[in-house]
């Protein structure tokens, strides 16, 4: 089925080999969980995956699949209950943090900051990683502090408080952070979920410029199929806390595999303007119709 | 490793590249302060150090009354000179053996209880979480006067403050599910942890004869006047390696008013961090106890004005140590003067002027 899509495309191998052939960020047998022992609930339950370079991966899956779950694991926010989560082919366990954190860099699904803080403060916390006790500001810190707001073009609003501004300016005042850090690697936990239609599109299209142009490598957990599909290279579906289908979203997606995912029935065309799978027709499956009404 | 690729490449950001952008001279973000030498760059918001010379210079005026103003009235020359021992007598005995110990316990004191407060307020995200509301204060308290109390005299009051603070720290850290805890719970077991130990202070000096009550009464209400030399000098140690500390750690705390994810997402080690944080904390709340007693109102009230002068800029350390100082020194000089000959201990005075001042700045900055 779908399973037999999980095979790199040339072009990805030909990226990840100019370095080593395995891809920089990948799971083995990774398990995570929550709770204490008795009621001990497996999220994620042995799984390995690679994540290739230089590509923009998205995960998606039903709500509580685990998604968020091993992004905070990619991003060693969780400890994991066996198999490890390999960052240049070392356990990121044993890494030190501040190595992981010039490396990865997370935008959490979840926005709170402190009181007081402005756009240009939150973004400078992320050059925080690359800074130390005694060089606490340079010069290449303000440009890129500066480039990461004009990229997620919250830049004019730079000594605004968060506090007074809208979800979406929020949310772009975040991605300028995470851009910040610099990192060759991106977790990004539904990036778009506070933004407006023209905001969304500004800022799937800066990531793929993040992966095609700057060869960063991006794994974003996304709701939307529909955007996934659009915007991923890579598309990673999870459900109950493993990968049932990995690769191109055009050939992994299929009305079998949505149906399983989401339990719902949908038609599959290309896009007519960029061949990737477009969802129409899209309604409850018969089983779940039939099921609900006897 | 694309370290300086992403202001190089063209499509990420073309104003910088371009030559003429004012960007590219570098220059302090708005609201800080910015010094290079060679390698080391410094930078520090504005208004946490104006607020600190601001609150530095009010706290030097107060001291000068405080040395001033009593039963013995002074001008401000004779006391001075008092200091260093010229001039008459009774002056010299009045300042150097009276009144500049107590100012100092009174500034060391202050200067403790509100970094502590300051301290533990941002390790739990919760501003109402200080030493004294989470039971360490009525700890520390609980152990000493059972020293008093038991043994007749007190015997090595840090000691005894430390221990009572430390477990008071540890039962309430159990209770919550440990030092990960944030919010309510850690809270809600620390208050209760308090009540216990503000019971136990309460049966044992209801148990013992009046005289040996009155002996430890100071230490039930928060009095500069029964302090002792050694747990003075105890409280200057743990000043002076507890400030320089708490302001070496600043950054990290700074980045610990995130949540925990984004903390550690930035390279901080979270769990560490908060270790030594509330170590730094417990200790400087038993040392300021043992000098003192509990007027843990200061550790309330210090940093709230701090943060308030701050503009709530970072993680205010050193303006919070500077406003608890003179909250501190001001609330003795009150208690000294306003009833004389009466004395109104300080912990009366904190509770009686900082209760409504708390409650008017928690409530006319509704952030």
């Amino acid at each position: 089925m779908s399973v037999d899509a999980k095979q790199y495309s040339p072009a990805q191998q030909d990226c990840a080999s100019h370095l080593s052939l395995a891809p920089t960020l990948k799971t083995d047998a990774l398990t995570l969980g929550y709770g204490v022992r008795k009621q001990r609930v497996k999220v994620i339950d042995g799984l390995t995956l690679g994540l290739p370079d230089g590509k923009v991966t998205a995960i998606v899956g039903p709500n509580g699949c685990g998604k968020s779950t091993l992004l905070a694991g990619l991003a060693r926010l969780q400890l994991p209950e066996s198999g490890s989560v390999l960052l240049e082919g070392k356990d990121i366990q044993h890494l030190k943090r501040r190595d992981v954190a010039q490396r990865i860099a997370l935008l959490p699904q979840e926005t709170h900051s402190p009181e007081g803080v402005t756009v240009h403060e939150l973004v400078r916390f992320g050059r925080q990683p690359h800074q130390g006790a005694l060089s606490q500001w340079s010069q290449q810190d303000q440009s890129v502090v500066t480039a990461a707001m004009v990229a997620a073009d919250i830049e004019s609003l730079s000594e605004r408080e968060l506090s007074s501004m809208s979800g979406g300016q929020r949310q772009r005042a975040w991605i300028a952070m995470a851009l910040a850090q610099q990192t060759p690697l991106l977790l990004l936990d539904e990036p778009t979920s506070a933004l407006d239609l023209g905001h969304q599109i500004e800022v799937f299209e800066l990531i793929q410029r993040l992966a095609h142009v700057e060869d960063k490598t991006i794994v974003m957990v996304v709701h939307d199929l529909a955007s996934a599909c659009r915007y991923a290279d890579h598309l990673v579906a999870m459900h109950a806390g493993r990968v049932i289908a990995e690769g191109p979203p055009a050939e992994v997606v299929t009305p079998a595999l949505v149906r399983q995912l989401y339990g719902v029935e949908c038609r599959l065309i290309p896009d007519p303007d960029t061949g990737t799978p477009l969802l129409i027709g899209v309604r409850r499956t018969h089983e779940r119709l039939s099921g609900s009404a006897t | 490793m694309p370290e300086t690729k992403l202001y190089r490449s063209p499509t990420f950001c073309s104003a910088v590249s371009t030559p003429t952008s004012p960007l590219s001279i570098a220059s302090a973000p708005a609201g800080t302060l910015w010094w290079r030498w060679g390698a080391v760059s410094l930078l520090v918001y504005r208004a946490p150090l104006l607020a600190a010379c601001g609150l530095l210079a009010a706290l030097l005026m107060s001291s000068l009354a405080s040395l001033t103003l009593g039963s013995a009235g002074l001008d401000l020359l004779d006391a001075l000179k008092a200091i260093f021992g010229i001039g008459e007598f009774m002056h010299v005995f009045v300042v150097q053996e009276l009144r500049l110990p107590r100012l100092l316990a009174g500034m060391g004191t202050g200067a403790a209880f509100a970094l502590a407060g300051c301290l533990m307020q941002t390790l739990a995200g919760n501003r109402l979480a200080t030493p004294g509301i989470i039971g360490i204060d009525n700890g520390a308290t609980a152990f000493a006067v059972a020293s008093v109390v038991g043994l007749g005299a007190s015997i090595a009051p840090p000691a005894m403050a430390l221990s009572g603070a430390v477990v008071a720290m540890a039962l309430a850290f159990g209770l919550s599910g440990g030092i990960g805890t944030r919010g309510y719970r850690f809270l809600v077991a620390g208050i209760g942890v308090g009540a216990l130990f503000g019971a136990g202070t309460q049966l044992m000096l209801a148990r013992v004869s009046i005289d040996v009550a009155n002996n430890a009464y100071p230490w039930t209400v928060g009095s500069l006047n029964a302090r002792d030399a050694n747990s003075v000098i105890w409280l200057g140690i743990a000043m002076l390696i507890g400030l320089p500390l708490a302001l070496w750690l600043g950054r990290g705390l700074n980045t610990l008013r995130f949540t925990d994810r984004v903390a550690t997402g930035l390279g901080l080690p979270v769990a560490r961090m908060r270790l030594m944080i509330l170590w730094l904390s417990v200790v400087l709340t038993a040392a300021a106890v043992a000098v003192a007693g509990p007027v843990g109102m200061v550790a309330l009230v210090g940093p709230e004005i701090a943060r308030y002068l701050s503009r709530h800029k970072g993680v205010p350390l050193l303006a919070s140590a500077l406003a608890g100082a003179l909250v501190m020194v001001l609330a003795d000089l009150a208690g000294r003067t306003l009833l004389s000959p009466l004395e109104v201990p300080v912990g009366i005075v904190m509770a009686v002027v900082g209760s409504p001042y708390l409650l008017w700045i928690l409530l006319r900055s509704p952030r």
